[in-house]
């Protein structure tokens, strides 16, 4: 669906997209702003390397239809092997919808979520041109978004357990997902959320967008794991602006989907903010998958530090793209980014590219991107061992990935995070094992 | 004493790159002794230790090599190990995001695999292990820390020498593994090569010094020059190479 079609279903599905006079003017400015920009295409320097096609070309129903009881049922039964961390407070998205009755368990104490009408108020005033015209697939998510989740932990209030979100799809065929999620984190309070995308059936595109907003001394910590079915399209963008001293970890992990465009913008906005962000993926077998970052260092003393690993087999791809900019003014910065890949085809493909603009003295900014094939003595070693070839190849690819994987804090999720990585190297049961 | 050698090497030569550097050796290694391989820098050791073990880069352009009866050089590095041949590296290959339990746990299992032995558990594991960290000075923590990874020079050493005592190889080649120690260290990787001194196996030690010597007595010491064995002896050539250098072996081959 075009720029222009979807356009045109939008303002067939107003009546649809019904909510507050708040959800209508936003929906509308991000509907306006799209209509302006138009999916962007491999003209736009920040899409270089992916192209758009299929998700403009397919025919995604950007709205599908609510689902029902029965709907809602099922998706539940689809539950079954993705629960992480037993006991853990749950929320369950069909299609970008949330399912009321997704929720495992009471939401922890000082959590809460907030009014739809409150919910689109916060997105109205956050909302500008300029974050639409640099990430346009954001306005596609605001235009369509069935419904939007703000969850706020109040100041002081540390949730010992993580908040997993689960999204599952295809309950519609060629569905379209825009789910949408913004997180509070009071003064000084913490959160552990594993975002989970898991549409395992059917083609279909994900278009999510997750905002958080963490004020003084807040941390985040946030676990994004894809594992949607092989044909699946995945576009998102995670948001994190953090205040004073507060802290974000950021954890990628990308097993599943054909098309895969993960944006990031972090934006160290006060003093002592800092950042950790590590990424895994894996693509082969046709699939592409790009992480696309930007970190902003807008005030003094904010660190962040960024290490993306890609294993590229068969006819993958694999994009990183990372900027970093330090603004004028933000003196005591450090700035770590790396991007190691291991390419492990002749088929496939890697185009990374870091990018530092730095507008004050005083930084510490270190950046390097490397892209290879497996080390030949660490294979040799193995083999002297004992450990056949082939073994000995799977082991060290693994090795690639778990080197990033082992920063996991939640056990039960590198647990399951590590099984999954392994599950999708060749030869796993020789030594899988091992694990 | 079984009479039969272990290994035997005949008019071996090597090159990398087309560039010749083992140019005719031969060399008998029977169960039961050890042998020392001395020599100058760029004599040809290491990659007489290398090709042993089977590592690609070099090609074996002539010769035979024959380890318990069989073709050495027709088998895979892992079925030189699995067959009881062990290489002690002299720069043990650093491996991030895989941890020293799992690689000898594996290594272990592949050889119990090959000989039809049943798979060691994690509690035999540690059993088989436990004397044999004691041994070497290395601590515990020591099994979830990523193989060689951050692990100083002499660390690197014991670790060889570790997975040597948990492997029991029939025949041990040891590339300048006293190379970089201190006198402690040298003792601690001194007394696990001598643990390992029995009637069946054999151990071949490639060293530019004569120091490790005085702690593992060798049976027989060699000098490779240029490509060859040039000379043969006991301790006391090694003791003659340490006194007087390696020139006038390499001058003739005539005695001392």
């Amino acid at each position: 669906m075009n720029a222009a079609e979807l356009s045109a279903a939008f303002d067939s599905s107003l009546d649809r997209l019904a909510g507050s006079d708040a959800s209508l003017s936003a929906r509308r400015q991000a509907m306006a702003a799209f209509a302006r920009r138009g999916f962007p295409t491999r003209r736009d320097e920040d899409w270089k390397y992916t192209d758009l096609k299929p998700i403009v070309t397919g025919r995604f129903d950007p709205l599908p239809t609510t689902p029902g009881e029965d709907d809602g049922r099922s998706a539940l039964d689809r539950l079954s092997g993705l629960e992480i961390v037993p006991g853990a407070p749950r929320m369950v998205f069909l299609d970008g919808r949330r399912l009321a009755n997704g929720e495992s368990t009471a939401l922890p104490r000082g959590v809460r979520i907030l009014d739809q009408r409150t919910t689109w108020q916060r997105i109205r005033s956050i909302q500008t041109e300029g974050q639409f015209r640099d990430y346009p697939l954001t306005a596609v998510n605001t235009a369509f978004s069935p419904d939007c989740t703000l969850i706020r932990v109040e100041a002081n209030v540390e949730v010992r357990q993580p908040l997993h979100l689960i999204y599952l799809g295809g309950a519609a065929a060629n569905s379209a997902a825009h789910a949408r999620i913004l997180i509070d984190l009071g003064p000084n309070s913490r959160l552990c959320v594993i975002q989970h995308f898991a549409a395992r059936e059917g083609a279909g595109w994900t278009n999510s967008v997750t905002q958080a907003t963490q004020e003084a001394g807040s941390h985040l910590t946030l676990y994004r794991l894809q594992e949607h079915a092989e044909e699946h399209l995945h576009t998102e963008l995670l948001d994190v602006r953090l205040a004073r001293d507060a802290g974000a970890r950021l954890g990628y992990v990308d097993l599943g989907g054909h098309l895969v465009r993960n944006d990031l913008r972090v934006q160290l906005a006060e003093a002592g903010a800092s950042c950790d962000i590590s990424g895994v993926f894996l693509a082969a077998r046709g699939q592409h998958v790009d992480n696309h970052s930007r970190i902003d260092h807008i005030a003094p003393h904010t660190t962040s530090d960024e290490a993306f690993r890609g294993i590229v087999g068969e006819r993958g791809r694999g994009v990183f793209n990372g900027k970093v900019v330090v603004h004028a003014g933000a003196q005591g910065t450090d700035a770590r980014q790396s991007s190691d890949n291991l390419l492990l085809s002749e088929h496939g493909e890697v185009d990374t590219k870091p990018e530092l603009e730095i507008y004050t003295d005083d930084v510490k900014c270190a950046h390097g991107a490397t892209v290879g094939e497996l080390d030949a003595q660490q294979l040799f070693y193995l083999r002297s061992r004992g450990m056949d070839e082939e073994t000995a190849r799977g082991l060290l690819i693994f090795a690639f990935a778990n080197s990033l994987l082992h920063r996991i804090e939640v056990p039960e999720l590198r647990k399951r995070v590590v099984s999954a990585v392994a599950g999708h190297l060749p030869d796993h049961e020789h030594w899988g094992g091992l694990l | 004493m079984d009479e039969t050698p272990l290994l035997q090497i005949d008019n071996l030569h090597a090159s990398v790159e087309d560039r010749a550097i083992l140019k005719g050796v031969n060399l008998k290694v029977r169960p039961g002794t050890v042998h020392a391989i001395m020599g100058p820098n760029g004599s040809g050791k290491s990659t007489l230790a290398q090709v042993l073990a089977g590592r690609d880069t070099y090609a074996v352009t002539d010769g035979t090599i024959r380890f318990g009866g069989k073709d050495l050089l027709d088998m895979a590095p892992e079925e030189r190990a699995r067959e009881g041949l062990f290489l002690a590296f002299q720069y043990p290959v650093e491996i991030p995001g895989v941890n020293n339990a799992y690689l000898l746990k594996a290594a272990l299992n592949a050889q119990h695999a090959s000989n039809g032995r049943e798979q060691v558990d994690a509690f035999e594991f540690m059993q088989i292990i436990k004397n044999k960290m004691e041994l070497m000075k290395i601590s515990k923590e020591f099994l979830n820390r990523s193989v060689n990874t951050g692990f100083s020079g002499g660390e690197k050493k014991r670790n060889e020498i570790l997975q040597m005592l948990v492997l029991e190889p029939r025949l041990a080649v040891l590339d300048e593994t006293d190379s970089g120690l201190d006198v402690d260290a040298l003792k601690v990787v001194a007394t696990g090569i001598n643990t390992l001194r029995h009637p069946e196996r054999a151990a071949v030690l490639v060293t530019h010094y004569e120091r490790l010597l005085e702690l593992v007595v060798p049976d027989y010491v060699h000098v490779l020059s240029e490509g060859r064995i040039v000379k043969s002896g006991d301790q006391q050539l090694a003791r003659a190479l340490d006194e007087r250098g390696y020139d006038w072996v390499r001058e003739g081959a005539a005695g001392p």
